[in-house]
């Protein structure tokens, strides 16, 4: 009887949780359909339902697709580039032992300490001196989010860390190169932290917005979707905007989180550093 | 020095990006873009000496527009669109080229002394006027207020119908609605440069705890949201906003739309800023870009621009000879406009801290650090408002 | 030494070396790595001829030449940005060429002691090889290492090195020149203690109401001549030139006495009051106390918050567990500027909740959520476990299902309590496999400039703190003000400097505390 009542109490618990954790999503998805006011309301249910909002996004004058596009591009290339440099350091530090390792290593986590905007403008003319602002944005924030990416090595390391030595040894016995063992024997193994790498870089510029409006300053053709959709609720230009936002959000969220919910055990080992198989 | 950047950007830019040389870039306010292409063609259709550029319009609306270009001037639009409060920032950034000679004559001739004044510094003439509507005034609801001239009358009304009253006393902007209706005042002097020289500033005084006074008290009210953004607020009979408000507001309120003057708090009269909105010509390296530049500029600005940009629908902004204007009679926000003018004073030039310094003392006001203060504590909180305001004044100019 | 003993010992091949890169490599037979070495030194002479020299030299200045009017077409002069940033990039290309230099000789000496002893030295067919082999790090490493170095060593370089500028919006290129100030910057910054240190009449009201003289440290003067309350009656005042001051305290009060230099007459001020705005210095210390604060409660609490439940979710009898979980991690799949921009208007004096939580009537008043700054603070701790919990929560829950059951039967068996076995198993267990992600937890909130941007900006204000600093500002967003907003950059390098500082300290010596760092070795056997 106890017992029952106590599983009761916890699943009337993450019930509760469960709406707290999910009401803001809720509101969101119904402010993207209503239609009597584009600005705020304070209620939840909308009176008069429409799918303006979103025909709104998909028409040329909005620039929503435009800027879908770009943040696509950047969040393609940086899962590619980004997991290459990362998975290259990681194991580089943690299977390979040379000179200067530990050095570098406490070199990389002092670095990532400094703060990152306040390089912002001397980055912004580095782009420059290339060509890659405004209307180059793309480019250029693929740079920008991929280039100093190998200092976020620290998860994978972990990963690789727990993949026993014994196999590299027997491998190399067997006449096989260091570049050999690590694309053979290792990577193999290793596909919960590429995915996981992948994912994160992949999220991640998704929701850049300071660096993003700082490189396309002035140039909607440079946008990505954080600055284009941020205009529209913070500046005085564009009134009653609301509820595209709200709209231009949902269609934002629902790939990132499809694409999560499908890798999210991959998550788990890739942070757990293998420790958990998720 | 240049040499290194010329030969890198050309071996690496073939390709990249299109050179814009021949492009004049031009930033406004969203809603003005469609407006501003239309004027451009008509521009390039009447002035072919001209035709061998292109105008780019682009979305940055005034209040962005100083940030942005300030990031790279360079990179910035040729022409760009903002409130009048940033000239002096600006000018100090090497941001604006002043005004050609014989076009300042005309502008001079053309437009309020006021919007003139508003567009130099030190004499010089840096930016062409555009509109006249950088102002604030009340809007309500006829249905819910009875008495929109007076403060007290408002919030009770609102609360009896469990509606709002809305005005953002975190602002610079709005906040001297308070103390200049109060009789204090808050002025900086600047040289050509755009440097602050000088402050006259009365806020340490009964005028100004008078006013801070009934800040608190209108913080403390139970109807009173602090904001002034329409499309945000959710509840409102009454808000203090700008013509920027106006289609939101008329949609919102239907037929009992309604503008006045700001109304009386105690008796006195709320006053605040009026000002300009500007377009202002970015320094050019090319003396035919600049004459194009020039002519685009003062194109877009002309009364007949004006007017029309007040007659389209979307945007209705007043023209900056505002009190000449007979078109704009009918329209209700903009008279009430010119009526608040009655009361307000010309916005000058604000060292940039001022506005984050005016936010400081409304968030102060709003979180209710006051509520308790003795007329004697607030001369204090005053007084050293008053240093503050004071040290933006920069100090051994040359540097 | 090494290189004057090489050089003594060394053979023809290796002497041109040092004049000539490469030329030893090749009469040896390695003309691949040869050619490299020549290439580069090459590339770095041409490089400097042309530029470099150009650039080092007008790094003593920033730049002289200053931007003028022709007719009103603009003459650009120096740009002391640009100069500065290819004055970096040149030492940097300095710095890289001495070290490839030094190589080459090492290079030579091996090479030439290898083949004295009847050894033979690598094809270059080998040489490619290697690279995939015993050199495979070099191969791994050279990218990001180039990235690292252009994006971010060389900025932060840049960065500091402003710190030492005037560069701010009133000396911004390339309309206008900025140059080297030494300490200034810094002093300004630290200055603090109650003495004032030296002044300057920064104002002066056309009516001659007040005078306002501001200190070095911040203070400022109000001398008022009106009969203000809060400060008493002085002699009329009129502004002289530059002029001299003395300053001396009297009981309350402060005098002021003013020499004109300009030959005119100055004055004497009595009954002036001090009045204390708030100095750099202690805003810092105001916003670094905050920081801490919150990266303490944004990291321990959405610990225990998503330990708890995961402990919740696993435990035997709650049916569905994987639903539960799927459900609860939304907040990391949805990219943050949705959810917190909506969320932040949510909270809003007329929002959703303070409109539901009126209409149920449980309060009469809206609640101060954004307006007040404790308020403000905890609302957005409360926040961010909505944000962060998920993530401990997913976590925790793999790692929980893998600690052994037999642990829990055994300390059971033992008479341990529920909150014993915790402590003493499922704690020490999670710490020991999520310290590393702790770790970085822990520095990502010191700089986590979303949550904040996004949800307060920093709000609200105060009048006592200097900088655009509010309540609810990291160090991180503050220097973002300070920079993007007001051009600041002078002081946003010191601070970032110190903030460098104080995180760089603190993060190196944890690191090397975490047992899985320590034990690095035999964690892999």
């Amino acid at each position: 009887m106890r017992r029952k009542l106590a599983n009761a109490g916890a699943h009337l618990a993450l019930t509760l949780l469960c709406l707290v954790w999910l009401a803001p999503f809720a509101l969101l998805v119904l402010q993207s359909f209503r239609g009597e006011s584009g600005g705020q309301v304070a209620y939840a249910i909308p009176k008069e339902w429409t799918l303006e909002n979103y025909r709104f996004l998909l028409r040329d004058e909005s620039g929503f697709l435009r800027w879908y596009a770009n943040t696509l591009t950047i969040a393609l290339f940086c899962a590619a580039i980004q997991t290459v440099l990362v998975l290259s350091v990681a194991y580089a530090f943690s299977r390979l032992r040379f000179r200067g390792r530990r050095l570098m290593m406490n070199m990389v986590l002092v670095l990532g300490m400094f703060p990152g905007f306040l390089t912002m403008i001397v980055l912004y003319y580095l782009l420059k001196l290339l060509g890659l602002t405004q209307s180059g944005a793309v480019p250029g924030l693929i740079l920008i989010y991929t280039a100093s990416s190998g200092l976020g090595y620290y998860i994978a390391k972990g990963f690789f860390d727990t993949i026993p030595r014994a196999l590299d040894e027997s491998a190399r016995i067997d006449g096989a190169n260091r570049f050999q063992v690590f694309w053979r024997i290792i990577m193999p193994l290793a596909k919960p932290i590429v995915i996981y790498t992948v994912l994160m870089a992949f999220m991640a510029p998704w929701g850049d917005y300071v660096f993003a409006s700082y490189v396309a300053f002035g140039d909607p053709q440079g946008y990505n979707v954080a600055v284009g959709l941020y205009r529209w609720v913070n500046t005085t230009d564009y009134q009653g905007y609301f509820t595209r936002f709200c709209a231009g959000g949902v269609l934002v969220a629902l790939p990132v989180t499809a694409l999560f919910m499908a890798l999210q055990r991959y998550y788990v080992e890739g942070v757990t550093g293998g420790a958990v198989k998720g | 020095m240049k040499r290194f950047l010329a030969v890198l950007s050309a071996l690496l830019m073939t390709g990249c990006a299109a050179p814009r040389e021949n492009e004049i870039r031009v930033w406004v306010a969203e809603n003005t873009v469609e407006f501003t292409r239309r004027q451009a063609e008509a521009f390039m259709a009447a002035r072919p000496e001209y035709a061998g550029y292109t105008v780019v319009v682009e979305p940055v609306g005034e209040g962005d527009a100083a940030n942005h270009i300030l990031t790279d001037v360079e990179s910035g639009a040729d022409l760009y669109g903002f409130a009048q409060d940033q000239l002096a920032r600006l000018v100090i950034s090497d941001a604006l080229v002043e005004v050609e000679p014989a076009q300042a004559e005309r502008i001079r001739r053309e437009n309020d002394p006021g919007a003139v004044e508003a567009a130099s510094l030190g004499g010089v003439l840096y930016a062409l006027p555009m509109t006249a509507d950088n102002g604030y005034f009340l809007y309500y609801d006829r249905s819910v207020i009875t008495d929109p001239t007076r403060l007290e009358s408002i919030l009770e009304d609102c609360l009896r119908a469990g509606k709002r009253f809305y005005m953002e006393i975190n602002s610079g902007w709005y906040q001297p609605a308070f103390f200049f209706g109060a009789g204090a005042e808050l002025r900086y002097g600047t040289d050509a440069q755009g440097r602050i020289t000088t402050m006259a500033c009365s806020y340490a005084s009964e005028a100004g705890v008078r006013a801070l006074r009934a800040m608190i008290e209108l913080a403390g009210h139970p109807a009173f949201v602090n904001g002034s953004s329409a499309s945000n607020a959710t509840n409102m009979a009454a808000l203090v906003g700008g013509v920027w408000d106006q289609a939101v507001v008329q949609a919102m309120l239907g037929g009992n739309y309604a503008a006045a003057p700001l109304p009386t708090v105690e008796g006195w009269q709320l006053g605040g800023f009026s000002g300009y909105k500007l377009l202002g010509v970015k320094p050019q390296t090319d003396a035919g870009k600049l004459a194009a530049c020039d002519a685009l500029a003062a194109w877009l600005t002309s009364g007949e621009a004006q007017l029309m940009r007040y007659q389209d629908e979307g945007i209705q902004w007043g023209p900056s000879n505002l009190e000449a204007q007979s078109a704009t009679r009918d329209n209700a926000a903009l008279a009430a406009l010119r009526r608040q003018m009655a009361h307000s004073v010309v916005q000058g030039q604000y060292p940039n801290e001022y506005w984050t310094l005016a936010g400081a003392l409304g968030d102060d006001v709003l979180a209710g650090r006051y509520d308790d203060y003795s007329d004697e504590q607030l001369m204090q909180v005053l007084v050293s408002f008053q240093a503050a305001a004071g040290s933006y004044v920069s100090v051994n100019a040359g540097r | 030494m090494g290189l004057i003993r090489t050089f003594i010992h060394g053979d023809w091949k290796t002497r041109v070396s040092y004049v000539v890169m490469g030329v030893g490599s090749m009469a040896r037979g390695q003309w691949l790595r040869g050619l490299m070495f020549l290439g580069f030194q090459v590339v770095f002479w041409l490089y400097m001829w042309l530029f470099g020299v150009d650039y080092l030299l007008a790094l003593r200045t920033l730049g002289t030449a200053e931007t003028t009017r022709v007719d009103r077409v603009t003459v650009y002069g120096d740009n002391s940005f640009l100069i500065l940033l290819y004055g970096v990039l040149t030492v940097f290309f300095i710095a890289a060429y001495l070290y490839t230099w030094y190589l080459n000789i090492r290079q030579n000496r091996v090479s030439q002691e290898l083949l004295a002893c009847g050894g033979r030295l690598k094809t270059a067919r080998e040489d490619v090889h290697s690279l995939l082999d015993e050199q495979f790090h070099k191969t791994l490493l050279a990218l990001p290492v180039l990235g690292v170095t252009l994006f971010t060593i060389l900025p932060i370089i840049f960065m500091v090195l402003v710190a030492f500028t005037n560069y701010d919006h009133a000396h911004q290129p390339p309309g206008k020149l900025f140059t080297w100030v030494g300490g200034e910057n810094f002093a300004r910054m630290l200055a603090g203690g109650e003495s004032p240190v030296s002044f300057t009449i920064t104002s002066q009201t056309e009516e001659v109401t007040t005078l306002t003289i501001t200190a070095r440290n911040g203070d400022a003067f109000a001398v008022a001549t009106g009969d203000h309350a809060g400060a008493r009656s002085a002699a009329a005042l009129t502004r002289g030139g530059d002029a001299d001051f003395a300053i001396t305290q009297q009981e309350d009060a402060w005098r002021i006495e003013v020499v004109s230099s300009g030959g005119q007459a100055g004055f004497t001020a009595s009954g002036v009051t001090a009045v204390h705005t708030p100095s750099y210095a202690g805003t810092f210390r105001q916003v670094l106390v905050w920081t801490l604060i919150w990266a303490v409660f944004a990291t321990f609490l959405n610990y225990f918050l998503g330990m708890l439940m995961a402990i919740l979710i696993n435990k035997k009898g709650v049916r569905l567990k994987k639903m539960w979980r799927t459900l609860l991690v939304t907040t990391i799949a949805v990219p943050q500027f949705v959810s917190l921009l909506y969320v932040s208007k949510l909270f809003a004096a007329d929002g959703l909740i303070n409109g539901l939580l009126m209409d149920w009537g449980w309060i009469a008043q809206p609640l101060p959520f954004w307006t007040d700054p404790l308020w403000a603070r905890v609302t957005i701790i409360l926040i961010n476990v909505w944000i962060g919990v998920p993530y401990v929560m997913l976590i925790a829950t793999g790692i929980l299902i893998n600690i052994p059951a037999d642990l829990y039967e055994a300390a059971r068996i033992d008479g341990a309590s529920a909150l014993q076995a915790y402590t003493h198993i499922t704690l020490p267990y999670m710490l020991f496999i999520t310290g590393p992600y702790l770790l970085t937890s822990f520095t990502g909130n010191i700089n986590n400039f979303n949550v904040i941007f996004l949800l307060s900006q920093g709000k609200p204000l105060s009048l006592d703190m200097a900088g655009n600093a509010g309540a609810t500002d990291l160090l991180i967003t503050w220097l973002y003000k300070m920079t993007v907003t007001d051009g600041n950059y002078r002081l946003a390098a010191v601070i970032g400097v110190m903030v460098f500082v104080v995180c760089a300290a603190v993060n190196l010596a944890v690191y090397n505390l975490i047992p899985s760092v320590r034990r690095e070795e035999d964690f892999q056997s």
